[in-house]
């Protein structure tokens, strides 16, 4: 193999195809970047067998050839060369010589045919829409996916395909996320897909905040993103997402309508105070006010109140104050309404002026 | 103030339970436990039996090849739970500060009941009432901790007593070989040995820092024991760490029902037990046992912690899978929880969603 081609034109597809790279592999070749030169085009490619990362550069000067190379000493090497530097890759035997100016290294190779890649997908469901869409979909919701539970299929971010609709859905036991984005797709049933935690956050990475569009392929066992040049593929969790929709409360009929950043400044100044471990809130509705409250063991307490919407009876619940918060953050919009039925139950969350985005938060028995 | 302690420790309990209500079984080696030709451990054996070898714990096959002529009785705990309360009540005549370790062992402080007497007379008198109340023999330990009382209730055993008073208590522990002390285990015993500490007065001339770097704080606390200082307080209450059951299957298990049933209704039996004692626990566990005796545990987190066997049972199959059951087979299946808080204490709890994860 011998190629040439600028510092950029080297560097830009390698730190998108590093997320792949794990720090610590279970095998030598995973630590490398697959190479690989066909008809001028230079493709780069990343994986840790969960996940891969493809990338590729055109009209890359070479003759039709593949190696694998150590990726974060290629990428090291890449950072540390002056800008606009012409770099010259050329691999004899076991050892790739990357030149550029008066700079030499010699890197270990390992054998391309050992490196491990994932079949064209068979038959997917395909689609496409803009990247911002998927993007705020996944913001909107992987705040609250699992980490390490047992129930391994929470430990993920389901993506559900029906008519018209790309929902995104996370759990981890005590608060559920929605979000929806309407997308022209031409399917007749419904999809549903669990992507890894790594996979979402590699992901989110990787989308640009903008109307590019990214083609999206499912099939029962993996996830394909392509993004112009760059192709990602996830392996999907094997199992069974519970049924979330029975966990949406379909009719809390207490609605408070909030002011979000005020909320949110009121439940950051208490939460100071709240029992470190346990963060607990106490969040007591009257009419058209709001008091949040809490102490901890050492019997210090924080009390706040703010004006908000709400009429009728008064309704006291509690709450991981940090899942409030989580919730704030996500939702992005002015005015919030917080739908309740009793302390003991679960609270929906929602924009004012907005119903794609639903969020639930099991009370916190204080 | 020096303490009186009193160890009891019931004589072969089960099986002299079974002797006592059967005069055929007089006499005879007689083991308590699983039936032979059938999976199963000796729960106890009588001392007849003992002098073929047989000990608790050993595999029932063993037992049988031992004594071809033992006669196996199948255990009725309900039975020895109401003869252990009665002798329960025995020792309430004499104080209120009862450890019990489990249905034929317990602790008893004296300390205020003997007064200027002797705890050695009192220990007699409870064991004759013991027998008066219940035509079965124990054993006793006396002496000023829980460790010496302990091990000084094995000295004379059956039927007798030992006293190891004070100033006795140096030169007792000295000869005393390490397996008997308290929470020396085979394990542990090994390790001495290849450290080539075989008595007490090894433990004693091995420094309490050398000591507690081959062993960590558990060789701290060998060290106290071995210079006779333990000062553990007979509690009335013992705290439960854990609440468990096991299953010995009749033969290996390789169908993935059958175990997740198993482990259903054991996770049913400890939830119950749960609930009895009016506790929640934080943390579940399984363990297998693979058909060549070796023995993993795989746990997780209740959150929040719960007695509801509703709330665990999603979470069997998935630590099952986390184990190799499905490829070895297992010979026992086990399900405990531990991390256990009183049902009153209200700690704030989060409360879960109302997931249908049992899909």
């Amino acid at each position: 193999m011998k190629l040439s081609l600028s510092r950029e034109e080297l560097l830009t597809p390698l730190q998108r195809v590093i997320g792949a790279v794990e720090k610590r592999q279970t095998m030598p070749v995973l630590s490398h970047v697959l190479v690989s030169l066909q008809n001028g085009t230079l493709s780069l490619t990343a994986t840790d067998l969960e996940i891969e990362l493809r990338d590729a550069v055109e009209g890359v000067m070479g003759d039709d050839s593949e190696t694998t190379l150590p990726a974060r000493k290629l990428l090291d090497i890449c950072k540390s060369l002056p800008d606009g530097a012409e770099i010259t890759l050329s691999v004899s035997g076991n050892k790739a010589t990357v030149k550029a100016g008066r700079s030499r290294f010699n890197l270990t190779t390992l054998s391309a045919s050992e490196f491990p890649r994932t079949d064209t997908l068979q038959d997917p469901v395909s689609f496409s829409l803009p990247q911002r869409g998927l993007r705020s979909a996944l913001q909107k919701t992987a705040f609250s996916m699992a980490l390490q539970d047992v129930r391994y299929y929470l430990n993920g971010l389901l993506l559900e395909l029906a008519p018209g609709n790309l929902r995104a859905v996370t759990t981890d036991g005590h608060r559920l996320s929605l979000s929806e984005y309407p997308v022209d797709i031409a399917v007749d049933a419904q999809h549903q897909a669990i992507v890894p935690r790594k996979g979402v956050q590699e992901l989110l990475r990787l989308l640009a905040d903008d109307d590019g569009d990214v083609s999206v392929a499912m099939t029962a066992n993996h996830v394909q993103f392509s993004l112009g040049n760059l192709q990602y593929t996830s392996k999907l969790i094997d199992g069974r997402f519970p049924d979330y929709q029975r966990v949406m409360p379909a009719d809390n009929p207490r609605v408070a309508t909030i002011d979000r950043e005020t909320l949110r400044q009121a439940l950051t100044r208490v939460a100071i105070l709240a029992n470190e471990k346990y963060k607990g809130v106490r969040l007591q509705f009257g009419e058209d006010v709001l008091t949040v409250q809490t102490h901890n063991p050492e019997q210090e307490e924080a009390e706040d109140t703010i004006a908000i919407g709400f009429s009728g009876d008064a309704i006291e619940i509690g709450f991981n104050v940090g899942y409030v918060l989580d919730v704030l953050q996500a939702i992005e919009c002015d005015t919030v309404l917080f739908k309740l039925s009793d302390g003991n139950s679960s609270c929906l969350v929602t924009a004012a002026d907005d119903n794609n985005h639903r969020y639930v938060v099991m009370p916190m028995r204080l | 103030m020096t303490r009186k302690i009193i160890h009891i420790d019931m004589d072969a309990f089960y099986a002299s339970v079974e002797q006592r209500d059967n005069p055929a079984l007089r006499g005879k080696p007689v083991v308590v436990g699983g039936q032979p030709g059938k999976r199963g451990v000796v729960a106890a054996a009588s001392y007849e039996a003992r002098t073929f070898g047989l000990r608790s714990a050993m595999p029932t096959a063993t037992a049988v090849r031992l004594c071809p002529d033992a006669v196996f009785v199948r255990p009725r705990f309900d039975h020895y739970r109401a003869v252990s309360s009665q002798i329960r009540a025995v020792f309430q005549h004499y104080t209120d500060l009862i450890e019990p370790l489990s249905l034929d062992e317990a602790y008893l402080d004296v300390t205020e009941t003997v007064g200027q007497g002797t705890a050695s007379e009192l220990a007699k008198r409870i064991r004759e009432h013991i027998f008066e109340d219940t035509s079965l023999t124990a054993s006793a330990g006396v002496s000023y901790n829980k460790f010496l009382a302990k091990v000084a209730s094995d000295i004379n055993k059956p039927n007798g007593q030992c006293v190891i008073p004070p100033e006795r208590a140096e030169r007792f522990i000295a000869q005393l070989p390490v397996g008997k002390f308290h929470g020396v285990g085979r394990a542990t015993e090994a390790r001495l040995h290849a450290l080539g500490i075989e008595t007490g007065a090894d433990l004693a001339r091995w420094g309490e820092a050398a000591l507690e770097r081959q062993l960590g704080k558990h060789g701290r606390w060998l060290h106290r024991i071995a210079r006779g200082v333990d000062e553990r307080p007979v509690e009335p209450h013992h705290e439960r760490r854990s609440i468990g059951s096991e299953t010995t299957f009749l033969s290996d298990e390789h169908n993935r029902e059958a175990m997740i049933t198993s482990l259903q209704d054991q996770a049913e039996e400890v939830a119950s037990s749960l609930q009895k004692h009016n506790l929640l626990a934080g943390t579940l566990a399984i363990k297998v046992r693979y058909p060549d005796f070796s023995s993993v545990t795989r746990q997780c987190p209740l959150s929040p912690p719960t007695d509801q066997h509703k709330a665990v049972l999603p979470l069997l199959p998935l630590l099952l899978e986390r184990t190799e059951a499905m490829q070895l087979g297992v010979r026992l299946l086990g399900v405990s929880v531990s991390a256990l808080i009183d049902a009153d204490t209200a700690l704030p709890a989060q409360l879960p969603l109302p997931l249908n994860n049992t899909a």
